[in-house]
């Protein structure tokens, strides 16, 4: 479980607030989305998550545990993090990229090998095609399904997502919507995903926070949100944008 | 000159070659694995401590204004060394800013993004550096070391001013000797290196390429970029392995060597009458000692030979009694040549433990000279007739003579001239440019065959202002102590070269491109010395 407590986060000594007085908690084998659009303090929430940034004030848990009380390598280690630029090693091999982290735990190699290959298997490319290659010879989307494999390499509980699919074309975009989807359902992990699409978020979470100017508007699940908005802000967000498919 | 002649001039000088190639190579390779053990280092640092940036580039920047020669002159004299310590020295300081600033560039430079990655899936500090940072550094910083490298094999020639070796000799010695089929030797091998260096490093930087995970483990290509890896230093190894065992082909002395160990090591100046004076003593001594003569020759100036000689670096060189005189001991000039030379073995048995012998007989003093045409057409006989018309003249001066006491600023006070214009020349330069009329009056030595040659007119000194300049061989006592034969033999030269003889000599040399060894035997037998 991922519990925020009255979390604030200023960069200017407190002249603005990234994120202001936000409470929120992520329930276990739950997809939480941060929705919001760019500066609404969404990706500043989910870096704090893992200690990336340290929030001002406010007290973060991750299984029950205050974020500042753990060594944040050890931290990091066990939170699978899929970043916005998908974040590969250009110098290491697929295969390196995804062992990085049980590399990092003291795996011992075959075990290593072992979960590479079950990974690049289960995000639809097959190890012994692509283990070998460079990430610059992958396709976006490919490039990115290798750093959702990377994520998950070392079993973690929880995985936080950083607008992954944001970079993608449309097509792709689907394809890798449906496939997290399945794993989702497959793995059951505590998920945090940030996202500025509302198709995304509506298609993805199970319940959706929704940010402005660092504020926490409402959260919900799909039908509270659609049915109830909380606020002015909510409500404009879907009369103007809300798509036709969705109702 | 025919090809086949071309090709015996090299073939004869092959041995040679091959161990000047060799010293190069290690002068380069070791001072640049020293400038990265260093400069890679440094680095690091600098990317980590901001606060030290301005200062340390500073540092290192201003190291690499300092001028070449400069910085070898002024490690001689710090470390009391001639050869290869100061010139490895000298060299790794120069290559420490490329290495260091591209190390500092080439981290900076790793996107922001792929390190936020590297931070958040858990890596350590160091982890980031090692495992991400420095791996996609790494072609920058290697660009760094090959642009040190290359230019070290260019800044390595000058190596040979303090006696470093390398193939900077050839080029020294064929200045000296305004000889272009020795300076070619040295140059053109240079240039070839400084392609096999760059070469070396690009294959260096191939094999380490991150594509080298996925050669299959035993097949062609991955035994080339291993091999490709190596090569740099598979090529510094060679290197130190021919500086430190010279192969037996190459020395003709090294089975003597086993015999005895007495050695003499003897040097000269950088300018021809040095090479035959040295030439000179060298056969002499191998012909009626059994001392095995370790030639240093060609080392840059007097100040660098006087210091080796007072450092024991070197046993024994030919020293001109007013060069002693003023630009050593600091004494103002003494007429008088017995005189002159009865202060300076004084002086020198006193301060530097070091012994004059018999001069040669010749004086090699300055001689202010023109065109003899010039000197026709206006009645010049006599420096004084220079007079007013000195301002109208242009004046070409070795560095030296324009500084030194008894050279420029001394004349202007004595005889009163004021020359248009001053340009600096190297000494084998110097009579060319004032034979074509580059310059009108040149300080010319008094021994020169060129002067003969090229239609020149030394100037009389009537107000004796030039002191005299009589060679004589300066050696170490201590070996003068333990041997005191040497100074019998060495006597043998006492008075046996006139300045005309002299001349002659340097002409054979200078003006016919003949072996300095050649002429120096062939006279040597002439006056049945040998």
């Amino acid at each position: 479980m991922i519990k925020l407590t009255r979390v604030s986060k200023t960069f200017d000594g407190g002249r603005s607030y990234a994120v202001k007085d936000l409470s929120l908690s992520v329930d276990r084998g739950e997809t939480l989305v941060l929705l919001g659009s760019s500066g609404c303090g969404k990706t500043t929430t989910l870096k704090m998550i893992n200690r990336l940034i340290e929030p001002t004030k406010g007290i973060i848990e991750v299984g029950g545990k205050d974020v500042m009380d753990h060594n944040p390598v050890d931290l990091r280690r066990q939170i699978g993090y899929v970043f916005q630029g998908i974040g590969l090693f250009p110098h290491m091999t697929i295969e390196q990229n995804v062992e990085i982290v049980p590399r990092l735990l003291g795996w011992p190699i075959h075990s290593r090998r072992e979960r590479m290959q079950e990974l690049l298997n289960l995000v639809g490319l097959p190890a012994e095609s692509f283990a070998e290659r460079f990430p610059d010879e992958l396709s976006g989307g490919q490039q990115q399904r290798v750093g959702v494999a990377r994520a998950l390499a070392a079993n973690p509980t929880y995985l936080l997502m950083d607008e992954p699919f944001g970079a993608l074309d449309a097509l792709t975009r689907e394809a890798l919507q449906q496939q997290l989807l399945t794993l989702k359902n497959q793995l059951k992990k505590t998920i945090v995903f940030v996202t500025h699409d509302l198709h995304e978020a509506l298609l993805i979470g199970d319940r959706i926070a929704i940010l402005h100017e660092g504020n926490l508007e409402q959260i919900g699940t799909k039908k509270d949100i659609l049915d109830t908005p909380a606020t002015k802000f909510v409500q404009d967000l879907f009369t103007i944008k809300r798509p036709d498919t969705l109702t | 000159m025919s090809i086949d002649a071309l090709v015996a001039y090299v073939v004869e000088r092959l041995p040679e070659l091959w161990l000047r190639t060799g010293e190069h190579l290690m002068l380069t390779g070791c001072s640049t694995l020293a400038a990265m053990f260093i400069g890679i280092p440094v680095g690091i640092l600098l990317f980590r401590a901001t606060y030290l940036r301005g200062l340390l580039m500073g540092v290192i920047g201003i190291l690499q204004t300092i001028p070449s020669l400069a910085m070898l002159v002024f490690l001689l004299a710090l470390l009391k060394k001639i050869g290869a310590l100061p010139a490895l020295i000298a060299l790794t300081l120069y290559a420490l800013l490329p290495i260091a600033r591209n190390t500092l560039t080439g981290l900076e430079e790793v996107s922001a993004e792929v390190m936020e990655a590297a931070k958040g899936i858990g890596m350590q500090e160091y982890q980031q550096l090692m495992m991400v940072r420095i791996p996609l550094a790494a072609p920058v910083i290697v660009a760094g070391i090959r642009t040190a490298a290359v230019v070290g094999v260019g800044i390595a020639t000058l190596s040979a001013f303090i006696g470093a070796g390398g193939l900077g000799q050839f080029i020294n010695r064929g200045l000296a000797l305004a000889n272009i089929k020795l300076i070619l030797l040295g140059a053109i091998p240079a240039a070839l290196l400084a392609l096999v260096v760059d070469f070396s490093i690009g294959a260096f930087e191939w094999g380490l390429r991150p594509e080298r995970k996925r050669d299959k483990k035993g097949s062609v290509q991955s035994l080339m970029r291993r091999l490709a890896f190596m090569l740099p230093v598979a090529l510094v190894l060679i290197s130190i392995i021919t500086y430190f065992t010279k192969p037996g082909w190459i020395s003709k002395s090294a089975t003597q060597l086993k015999t005895s160990h007495r050695i003499i090591r003897i040097a000269t100046k950088n300018f021809t009458e040095q090479l035959i004076l040295g030439e000179m003593m060298a056969q002499l001594i191998e012909a009626k000692t059994d001392f095995i003569v370790e030639r240093k020759f060609n080392l840059g100036g007097t100040m660098i030979c006087h210091g080796a000689l007072v450092n024991g670096e070197i046993d024994l060189y030919a020293e001109y009694t007013g060069t002693g005189l003023t630009a050593i001991l600091k004494h103002p000039v003494i007429s008088d040549p017995e005189e002159a030379l009865n202060h300076v073995t004084k002086a020198y048995h006193e301060r530097f433990d070091a012994q004059w012998l018999k001069p040669f007989g010749f004086n090699n003093t300055y001689a202010i000279t023109v065109r003899e045409a010039d000197a026709k057409k206006n009645e010049w006989n006599r420096i004084s007739d220079l007079g007013n018309t000195a301002i109208e003249l242009r004046a070409g001066f070795t560095a030296e003579f324009a500084e030194r006491p008894d050279g420029y600023p001394g004349l202007r006070q004595i005889y009163g001239l004021r020359f248009g214009e001053v340009r600096d020349f190297d000494a084998a330069l110097m009579y060319e440019a004032v034979a074509k009329g580059q310059v009108d009056v040149i300080c010319a030595f008094a021994t020169d065959g060129r002067i003969a040659a090229y239609n020149l007119k030394p100037l009389k000194d009537d107000r004796n202002f030039f002191p005299p300049y009589h060679a004589a061989p300066v050696i170490r006592e201590e070996i003068m102590k333990t041997h005191p034969k040497l100074g019998d033999v060495l006597s043998l030269f006492g008075g046996l070269i006139d300045n005309a003889t002299m001349q002659r000599l340097n002409f054979e040399v200078d003006g016919k491109k003949r072996r300095t060894s050649k002429v120096v035997e062939e006279f040597l037998k002439a006056k049945e010395i040998l």
